[in-house]
């Protein structure tokens, strides 16, 4: 809009308000005053501006049908297939949602015998490394990219060498539950005499199996049913979090606690341990110990049962603290008294204190009844003393061709850069990575292999109970099945189906009755996504009391030492999903820590080596030092630093930019670093175990500060201390009591509720449904398998450490986790937060465009497209629920975009957006049950956090459906609204904590 | 030197008369305008000229013939070739031109020819298929791509089933299908228009049965 003819240029030196030149100042005035021409070219501007998109049309889109319409299949309806899980060895089942033919949400296999159902936040992301665009796509030969004919030549000609040479052949693998492959491992092994399959697990439990074959003659893992035990002493065990198999375990746990019932029952859970994991924030009861006491307890427990046996044993007890003492005589009754019921349990890869666990489970006869050796678990086969040979062969190299599936050798292993330089010098090495890892970057050969839903697979996680893998897609890639490239290399071509196909043909067909036919069998389990098979296996012998020995004693830690824990995180477990941007924002269940990993000291220890969260300490053990962030974990036992495997994975360096690019943005990790740093090189491996806590260590504070990112305190409920009224109690968000005082009184716990001040004059009528929710928080372990089941179901981005550090985290679905400091100890308490859909919601009133209206089925609608994002709901919202897109978070992988549901608005910038109970849901089952004509009925509907609930604690249904399981729920004693003196009416209860310990500690709850 | 300024009277009257006029000139074009997204009456030209009026209208072939998700799913969906195929492995011109050919056959003593219509002979070459319809394998296998006509903003969820269910006629929200060549858009598809016909309907019902139309924001935007 410049005027550059005279008359312009002379108005505007005649300005007389101004007094002087406004051009020499700022140049070009633009709109101080209208001439006629910028006027009239204002008018067309504006005309042609409103007529040109009301006369054009979009870019034309194409339709395009099937040429030959496959049956069942329908645009815009799912199919589901019945698979198993590919997340970590335990083998739940899944079902794969598939729409237009790509998977897009993973959902747990309601009645499989593994998982029963739930699924955990690894299940849920599994999704997304489907769609990875860094995943490999073909063979890779001495880092160049190549094509499988070479491969299979290069290797056909190497393995023929070997053969005439004699060398020697190892297969190395993780736990392997797959009947399939092992069985052809074992047929390609026979080729090559002397060669061997060695097996091993980076969380190593390997002393448990080698305790069991000390103790009853069989290397084998039990099978753990937590729910028959009244008992449940874990020693540093967190079974409800990363160990061994956590679904089936919280199943299992939660089968027995039973609150709504007839005759309430709870189980009663003890736990030691030295870090706070996520099982013993749910614990009963839980003594922080440091790793070496916990020896000494289950030595001195050992001791006291086998007195009560009249057993005589070749240790005595150790002198114990005073509480301790009490403490343990106290359990040795109450386990004396629950014999057969009872269920000792430890995590320590230790093998004396494993034989001595296995000897206090003996002699309170929980085999076969707790656990079992009979239906053993093959969800950990690790051998460490093989894998301690084979490192030392692979060393010497005495090793001519080594292949590695399913584990990361050079990275998992203490002194991997060493075993890299070995593994160079192997002549034919070969690994069956999905990405280029740190072991692939140093064989010769990768031969990619399939993501778990592009490819036929089997396992076997319990003995006789059969678990199928069946892929959802065709491969993305020129990738292939391990069990493809042994037959390309044993000479005889077959597909992993038709692979599959026999062994269940020939070995499991026979073993099952109920189907006459092979056709019936394998129709079965591909529909119902498992089998169950007879299983004999070898009984075990009489336990074997000369086993039983003395636990060595630790050493010392000096006073001004500490001693290390490493211990997996839930989304981590030992780095194998380093590439998942899901799991890495997933907030840790304990210290609600994103995208790194941290060295965790209690206050006390933080104090008195006068470290604040945040600042960066060195950690030493001889030569050995990592630099790590400090957490101050409440909680955990002085003296002792804990410290995450699994991060520090190299190519983590792609989430560089993973959040909003903006003028201030900071990178999520600095290029060329990697998310959090890798501690394995604290690991031991000596007298053929992997050590993982107990070493000593001495910490120094670097006096830096590096940026710890948590969202402990982001959308806290708390009043902000300045604000909050003076002699206003904490608000109490979770209630809590006792089973005794429940079974006394069943309201007990409860809070007074303050008169109610309702803003709104009369309520809502709901003629039709109403939704609404119940939490049962007594169930609910903060395992956050729900915060991921969201994200998948939503399309929820992912924003990055930085925007996560600026309160800008955008879950719809948090976890609350509340401590309570006791005289005893710490509390912890998780509750699941999100939209409460409110009856007389806050955030309706304060909406100037309507944006967010309430439904006539109860819910708070967010419509997308009205929103002009004031933020006033969320400014408004008691709960802080509500989630505002600052960004258009980055979509530019159209890969990745693939597994986005289409049937949720991805929103953009500038828009508010929260939880709708799973609207899309809500209206796919309203849709169906139109077309079919049959009422909607409990179970009808499932939101993504219910499906996904591995604990069963989250209910969702009709409040009006007088019949109805939420009817039933409101009417619980133990139900209570959080803030519900707000007047707010909110449609979600909690059902209140009940803890089994003898007396109620007092209940203040901090963030 | 002369001052055009908004305090100027004379050109005020100027301005206002003169977009008067403008005005004036533009109602003719004012019913061709229409708010942005609107495409009503939109009707590209399709790959192969299909005529609903033949198919729909003269053969009296019921809409769900082809489009089947309308009664359960989400989408209507566009029949696949193997839909089309179900007729045109036996049909595949005018009978006209079929019975011209034999008569020239007839007449010149041969035997005569399968007669394919120049539109069919896309279908035919879409399933890589010869002159005497079967497959020839070294044809490429092309699937059709048909122009998309009703198209919703992404922000909006419309599902076909439970409108179908309710009795809702193909016809009320498509408009005449059955008599016309190629296919138009009949309705804005315009937020407006759905909720006004929701409303009807609670009222009125579809033809007379009662039915409950959600007005929720909620049934549509999630």
């Amino acid at each position: 809009m410049t005027a550059q003819n005279g008359e312009g240029m002379e108005k505007r030196e005649t300005n007389r308000d101004s007094g002087h030149r406004l051009d020499q100042e700022f140049g070009e005035p633009v709109f101080t005053e209208l001439t006629r021409r910028s006027f009239l070219k204002l008018t067309g501007f504006g005309l042609a501006a409103s007529l040109i998109p009301g006369c054009s049309r979009g870019p034309s889109e194409k339709l395009i049908p099937y040429l030959d319409q496959p049956e069942g299949i329908l645009a815009g309806k799912a199919t589901w297939y019945a698979t198993t899980c590919g997340g970590c060895n335990a083998g739940c089942g899944m079902l794969a949602k598939n729409m237009d033919g790509r998977p897009i949400k993973l959902e747990g296999n309601p009645g499989h015998p593994i998982s029963g159902g739930g699924l955990c936040p690894i299940g849920q992301a599994m999704v997304l490394p489907l769609y990875d665009a860094q995943r490999l796509q073909t063979p890779i030969i001495q880092g160049e990219k190549s094509d499988w004919g070479k491969v299979d030549r290069e290797i056909r000609d190497s393995l023929a060498k070997i053969k005439r040479s004699g060398g020697s052949v190892r297969f190395l693998t993780g736990s392997l539950t797959s009947p399939t492959e092992q069985k052809t491992i074992q047929e390609f092994l026979s080729d090559y005499p002397g060669s061997r399959h060695v097996c091993y697990d980076p969380l190593s439990q390997s002393a448990i199996l080698d305790a069991h074959l000390q103790t009853h003659g069989v290397r084998r893992f039990p099978g753990y049913d937590f729910g028959a035990a009244e008992w449940i002493v874990s020693f540093d065990a967190d079974f409800l979090g990363t160990w061994i198999s956590p679904v089936q375990f919280t199943a299992g746990y939660q089968a027995g606690r039973i609150l709504e019932s007839e005759s309430p029952r709870l189980s009663q859970h003890l736990q030691f341990e030295s870090r706070l994991s996520l099982t013993g924030s749910n614990a009963d009861q839980r003594i922080a110990v440091s790793p070496e006491q916990i020896n000494q307890l289950i030595t001195a427990l050992a001791a006291r049962i086998a007195a009560k046996a009249g057993q005589s044993v070749g240790f005595s007890s150790p002198s114990l603290k005073p509480d301790h003492k009490a403490k343990i005589d106290e359990l040795a009754d109450s386990l004396w008294k629950s014999r057969g019921r009872s269920l000792v349990v430890c995590g320590l890869n230790q093998f004396e204190t494993q034989v001595q666990v296995n000897l206090i489970n003996h002699l309170l006869g929980n085999y076969e009844k707790t656990l079992s050796l009979l239906k053993p678990s093959n969800q950990c086969q690790g051998n460490d003393r093989d894998l301690a040979f084979l490192v030392d062969e692979i060393e010497k190299g005495k090793v001519s061709a080594l292949f590695v599936l399913g584990v990361n050798p050079v990275y998992d292993l203490p002194g991997g850069e060493g075993l890299a330089q070995a593994i160079k010098k192997i002549p034919c090495t070969v690994s069956f990575a999905t990405h280029l890892d740190e072991t692939a970057r140093v064989t010769r050969y990768v031969c990619p292999v399939h993501n778990p839903l592009e490819s036929w697979r089997d396992a076997e996680p319990i003995a006789g109970k059969l678990s199928v893998t069946q892929p959802t897609i065709r491969p993305l890639g020129k990738t292939r099945a391990m069990v493809v490239s042994l037959t390309v290399w044993m000479g005889n071509k077959k597909e992993e189906y038709q692979v599959m196909k026999d062994t269940w043909r020939t070995d499991f067909f026979k073993r099952q009755k109920t189907d006459s036919t092979f056709g019936r069998f394998w129709d079965r389990a591909l529909h119902d996504g498992w089998v169950e098979i007879d299983s004999p296996v070898r009984a075990s012998t009489d336990f074997n009391m000369k086993s039983i020995q003395a636990v060595p004693k630790d050493p010392v830690i000096s006073a001004d030492k500490l001693s290390l824990v490493l211990y997996p995180k839930i989304g981590m477990l030992a780095g194998q999903h380093a590439h998942n941007p899901w799991l890495h924002e997933l907030p840790d269940p304990v210290s609600k820590i994103v995208w790194d990993n941290e060295a965790s000291l209690s206050p006390e220890t933080a104090r008195k080596f006068k470290v604040e969260q945040g600042d960066r300490i060195e950690i030493r053990q001889g030569e050995k030092k990592l630099v790590l962030p400090v957490h101050i974990q409440p909680g955990q036992y002085d003296g002792v630093v804990a410290v995450a495997l699994g991060y520090g994975r190299v190519g983590t360096d792609r989430f560089t930019r993973v959040g909003p690019q903006w003028l201030e943005s900071l990178p999520t990790v600095a290029v060329g670093e990697t998310v959090g740093k890798n501690a394995t090189l604290f690991l031991s491996l000596s007298e053929g175990r992997i050590g993982y806590s107990g070493s000593e260590v001495s910490i120094r504070p670097t006096g830096e500060h590096g940026e710890l990112v948590t969202t402990q305190i982001h959308h806290s409920l708390s009043v902000p201390a300045g604000l909050a009224m003076k002699g206003m109690p904490k608000r109490p968000f979770v209630q809590e009591t006792t089973l005794e005082e429940y079974k006394k009184n069943p309201e007990s716990g409860s809070h007074p509720v303050h008169p109610k001040h309702d803003l709104w004059a009369g309520s809502h009528e709901y003629t039709g449904h109403h939704w609404g929710m119940i939490i049962d928080l007594a169930a609910c372990t903060g395992c956050s398998a729900c915060v991921v089941a969201c994200q998948a179901e939503n399309n929820i981005p992912v924003v990055g450490k930085d925007e996560v550090r600026l309160n800008r985290e955008m879950h719809w679905m948090r976890i609350d986790r509340y401590y309570n400091e006791t005289s005893e100890g710490t509390d912890v308490v998780h509750q699941p937060m999100f939209c409460q859909q409110c009856d007389h919601a806050p955030c309706e009133t304060v909406c100037p465009v309507l944006a967010t209206v309430h439904s006539s089925e109860g819910l708070n609608q967010q419509v997308y497209n009205r929103c002009v994002g004031t933020r006033y709901c969320s400014n408004n919202c008691p709960y802080k629920v509500r989630r505002f897109n600052w960004f258009d978070y980055p979509r530019e992988d159209r890969l990745q975009n693939m597994s986005l549901n289409p049937d949720v608005t991805v929103r953009s910038r500038g828009v508010m957006e929260k939880c709708t109970f799973c609207v899309q849901r809500i209206q796919a089952a309203k849709s169906e049950s139109a077309s079919s004509g049959k009422p909607l009925v409990d179970g009808d509907i499932q939101t993504a956090c219910q499906q996904s609930c591995p604990a069963g604690a989250v209910f969702f249904g009709d409040l009006n459906d007088e019949k109805g399981l939420l009817a039933k729920l409101k009417s619980s004693p133990r139900r209570y609204r959080v803030l519900d003196d707000l007047g707010v009416e909110p449609s979600v209860g909690y059902l209140r904590v009940v803890r089994n310990r003898p007396e109620p500690r007092g209940v203040k709850h901090h963030d | 030197m002369l001052e055009f300024g908004l305090a100027n009277r004379g050109f005020t009257v100027a301005l206002v008369i003169g977009l008067l006029f403008c005005g004036m000139a533009t109602v003719p074009a004012l019913s061709a305008l229409r708010l942005p997204g609107n495409d009503q009456g939109y009707s590209p030209v399709q790959p192969i000229a299909y005529s609903h009026r033949l198919h729909a209208g003269e053969l009296g072939i019921s809409c769900l013939y082809c489009h089947q998700g309308a009664e359960s799913g989400r989408y209507a969906g566009v029949p696949a070739a193997s839909t089309c195929m179900n007729c045109h492995q036996f049909v595949s011109s005018t009978i006209a031109a079929q019975r011209a050919e034999d008569e020239a056959a007839k007449k010149e003593e041969r035997s005569p020819k399968r007669v394919i219509s120049s539109e069919l002979k896309k279908l035919y070459d879409a399933l890589g298929l010869g002159s005497d319809l079967k497959r020839v394998p070294s044809k490429e296998l092309k699937p059709l791509a048909w122009e998309r006509i009703h198209k919703l903003p992404d922000h909006v969820l419309f599902a076909h089933g439970p409108h179908v269910k309710a009795g809702v006629s193909c016809q009320t929200c498509h408009g005449d299908v059955q008599r016309s060549e190629r296919v138009r858009q009949h309705s804005d598809l315009s937020m407006g228009w759905c909720v006004n016909c929701h409303r009807e309907v609670n009222r009125n019902g579809v033809d007379g049965k009662p039915v409950h139309a959600s007005t929720d924001c909620s049934a549509c935007h999630y």
